[in-house]
């Protein structure tokens, strides 16, 4: 027994049960039910085996389910974007000693606890085309050419989810942002002062440099909860106009709610192994720059 | 007839009325007023009962087999045989409420049991009935959201699970649509009393139109095109359509399924056994052609797929729409909501020239469950359920509804709206039930359909695109729930 362990081992094994028991064993059977035809009737029918043919299904059907892997994909990628990058300005403003600031951090970070479906009712309402508060707004100001149908058009609906979805989650980003900011030494702003850095220098070789950590928890956050997205489309627009924002959870919720479980899971796996694959990817990436920093 | 039950079913059936008004339609789909209307009562004996009791099931619907002055069952309680007997009923919130509660207490009293009734919230209902057939745990009756297909879907072993009433008298009380929804392999295991106001048809501002100078409501496509283009002309939004609700929409579709069977006759039987498919019926693409017409025309308003429902009753009565699909008492709630002086009225939706009634067989059904030890009280309180005097309770005591689809004779409360739209109707075309309910595994794609229609009208999927796609998600239900049809 390794002495300078401060906890035997066995301390370990509830908590691992209850994983194993509760996280890895349902999440295995998923995979293995994926591979079946488990549906509505499986009571009466019998479960079966039935190879890839589910998987096969996904990339022939006439649901275009590689439309919505592609917009899940599209979705992870911009919606990290818009949050990140704001986020981090709005973080170095408030660090900065702006008035109030308390203040501008409760404000900010409010929308980050307000439930999906509260969202949903107020933005509907918001966005809406012929009475909504947006395009009121916008004609009052004199700018109705502006006016748009934000959750109708083909052409503009992700834009109105990539908004909603920066208001909401921008706050929780920024937050883990401030505390990133928190831990890195003044003395290294004033040393680059002390040599003659403007803001963006110090941008560049003390606050990114510095705020690494805090990157990679955003990203990583941020690449999970975009694959797996789904409340802001189901509360915005149920994956429409037609099928224009369909994602995979909504059609996996679909294939659910027709009693197609199988397919489902099938679906849920391949989600699985894409968000697995870029969280390792993520981790990888920044723990390299860490190294090759250190 | 033996049984151990200590009711005895005495029906009186006017046989002459039977065989000779069954053309003009029975008193389920007729205006109080028309269906009193008819040949005097003849009192028939309990055995001759349950050969009338089959007449509406082999030869017609709610319109063709009803006799004119209704079917009449009795309900006799022998003294004593029931005694201190409890009855248990599931049901999901919603479907009994009060209106059963005089009905109830006067079976109590007459019979001298108790009916424990378990209302369940409607999201648990399912699970909890789903359950309690599994584990045998079921009450003595049961309730399901029926249609022609619920009981194979949802009950899945009827055989098993329900009580076979096969041969009861009160078979005949429940139009022929109905019966649909309550037997299964010939057998009956249901009984569905439920109300058959107008659903989902076009509900209109009879001032408004008027005053545009449109006297005559449309009753074909061109028709429809033509009043929706004064109607537009005069700043008025013609048809109010929520597409953002998401379900709404595609009632356009659905509910004018009887053009589509007038159209091909045994389409929708063909539909059921896999020989026919919605890809290329030339109905049903002509629909999908002119509704997208509408909406390119804007009549269905300047963002219809953005707007929900919400403030529909407003919209009328400010008189900035004139027209949407609705239920008949919508009518009621506009004139609660806003005040509104103006006068409403009802006509079937024009688009292919429809001129079916969206009859609908679907509705909350009671079953009776098998292993009960209660079987023969589970049968006199089916009985007793369908006597005139409880019928004409149930009605009296549902302030939602204005009547109830039975054979039998009661006092019905139709308003005056949909005694207008009724009497409008031929009776022959309310036989065909609509679109959803009358096809296997349609309605399951209710919203994914109505998501094709949109993509549609969007540009973003061809007309027969949004048809083979429900036929594609038809096999793929038929191929889940194993059925040899699809095979």
């Amino acid at each position: 027994m390794n002495k300078k362990k401060l906890y035997p081992m066995w301390f370990a094994a509830l908590p691992l049960t209850l994983y194993i028991a509760f996280f890895l064993f349902p999440s295995l059977m998923g995979i293995f039910y994926s591979f079946t035809d488990w549906g509505s009737r499986t009571a009466v029918n019998g479960l079966h085996f039935v190879g890839l043919q589910n998987y096969f299904e996904i990339f022939t059907s006439h649901e275009n389910y590689g439309q919505g892997i592609a917009n899940t994909l599209r979705f992870t990628v911009i919606s990290n974007i818009v949050k990140l990058v704001p986020a981090l300005f709005l973080a170095i403003m408030l660090q900065e000693g702006l008035k109030g600031k308390g203040i501008y951090r409760t404000i900010l970070y409010l929308p980050s606890i307000l439930p999906f479906v509260i969202i949903g009712l107020i933005f509907r309402s918001v966005l809406n085309y012929q009475s909504g508060l947006l395009n009121a707004g916008l004609t009052a100001a004199g700018l109705g050419f502006l006016k748009q149908k934000w959750l109708s058009d083909l052409h503009v609906v992700w834009g109105s989810i990539f908004g909603v979805d920066a208001w909401r989650g921008i706050g929780y980003v920024m937050t883990i942002f401030l505390a990133g900011l928190n831990a890195i030494p003044h003395d290294y702003y004033e040393a680059a002062m002390i040599d003659g850095a403007d803001f963006w220098q110090k941008l560049r070789y003390v606050t990114l440099p510095m705020m690494k950590g805090a990157v990679m928890i955003n990203l990583v956050f941020g690449i999970t909860y975009g694959l797996k997205v789904f409340d802001i489309v189901y509360v915005l627009t149920n994956g429409g106009p037609g099928h224009v924002t369909e994602v995979i959870t909504t059609y996996s919720y679909q294939l659910y709610s027709s009693g197609r479980y199988g397919m489902s899971t099938a679906l849920n796996t391949i989600l699985l192994v894409i968000t697995a694959a870029a969280g390792i990817a993520v981790v990888r990436v920044m723990s390299r720059r860490e190294t090759e920093a250190a | 007839m033996k049984r151990n039950m200590l009711a005895v079913i005495l029906s009186y059936v006017c046989a002459a009325a039977l065989l000779s008004g069954c053309g003009s339609g029975g008193a389920a789909n007729a205006p109080a007023g028309e269906a009193e209307s008819g040949a005097p009562q003849t009192e028939a004996p309990a055995e001759s009962a349950e050969e009338d009791a089959e007449v509406p099931a082999k030869e017609g619907g709610a319109g063709e087999s009803a006799p004119a002055d209704g079917v009449v069952i009795e309900a006799v309680a022998n003294e004593g045989q029931f005694d201190g007997e409890e009855l248990s009923i599931l049901v999901s919130a919603g479907w009994m409420d009060s209106r059963y509660d005089a009905v109830i207490a006067r079976f109590e009293e007459t019979y001298g049991v108790t009916v424990d009734l378990q209302t369940i919230p409607a999201d648990q209902y399912s699970d909890i009935l789903q359950s309690d057939l599994a584990n045998g745990t079921c009450p003595d009756v049961f309730w399901i959201q029926s249609n022609p297909f619920a009981i194979s879907s949802v009950i899945v072993d009827p055989e098993n699970y329900c009580i076979d009433f096969t041969g009861e008298a009160w078979e005949a009380v429940m139009p022929k649509a109905r019966l649909s929804s309550c037997t299964s392999d010939g057998k009956l295991y249901g009984l569905q009393i439920w109300h058959n106001s107008p659903e989902y048809v076009m509900l209109y501002n009879k001032t408004l139109f008027e005053e545009l100078g449109i006297n005559k409501t449309p009753s074909t496509y061109e028709e429809l095109k033509a009043d929706c283009k004064i109607i537009a002309e005069a700043g008025i939004t013609p048809w109010f359509m929520p597409g953002a609700d998401g379900w709404q929409h595609q009632l356009a579709f659905f509910q004018i399924g009887g053009s589509y069977e007038a159209q091909q006759p045994g389409l929708y039987e063909a539909l059921n056994s896999n020989k026919a498919v919605f890809a290329g019926n030339e109905g049903m693409l002509t629909v999908l052609k002119e509704f997208k017409e509408l909406s390119d025309l804007g009549y269905f308003g300047e963002d219809w797929i953005g707007t929900d429902s919400t403030n529909m009753s407003n919209e009328f009565g400010d008189r900035t729409c004139a027209m949407a699909m609705a239920n008949s008492s919508y009518i009621q709630q506009i004139k609660e909501d806003t005040g509104t002086g103006d006068e409403f009225g009802l006509f079937l939706i024009p688009l292919n020239d429809n001129d079916c009634y969206p009859t609908n067989p679907a509705g909350p059904t009671m079953f009776g469950y098998k292993s009960t030890p209660h079987e023969d009280l589970v049968r006199a309180f089916f009985t007793f359920l369908c006597t005139p005097e409880s019928l004409q309770e149930i009605l009296d005591n549902s302030p939602g509804y204005t009547n109830l689809d039975v054979n039998t004779v009661i006092e019905q409360h139709w308003l005056p709206e949909e005694e207008e739209f009724m009497a409008s109707v031929d009776k022959a075309k309310m036989e065909t039930p609509v679109l959803q309910t009358g096809t296997k595994y349609t309605n399951d794609y209710w919203m994914n359909f109505g998501a094709d229609m949109v993509a549609y009208c969007q540009g973003t999927m061809e007309a027969d695109e949004v048809l083979s796609n429900m036929d594609a998600r038809r096999a793929e239900a038929a191929a889940t729930a194993d059925d040899p049809a699809w095979k």
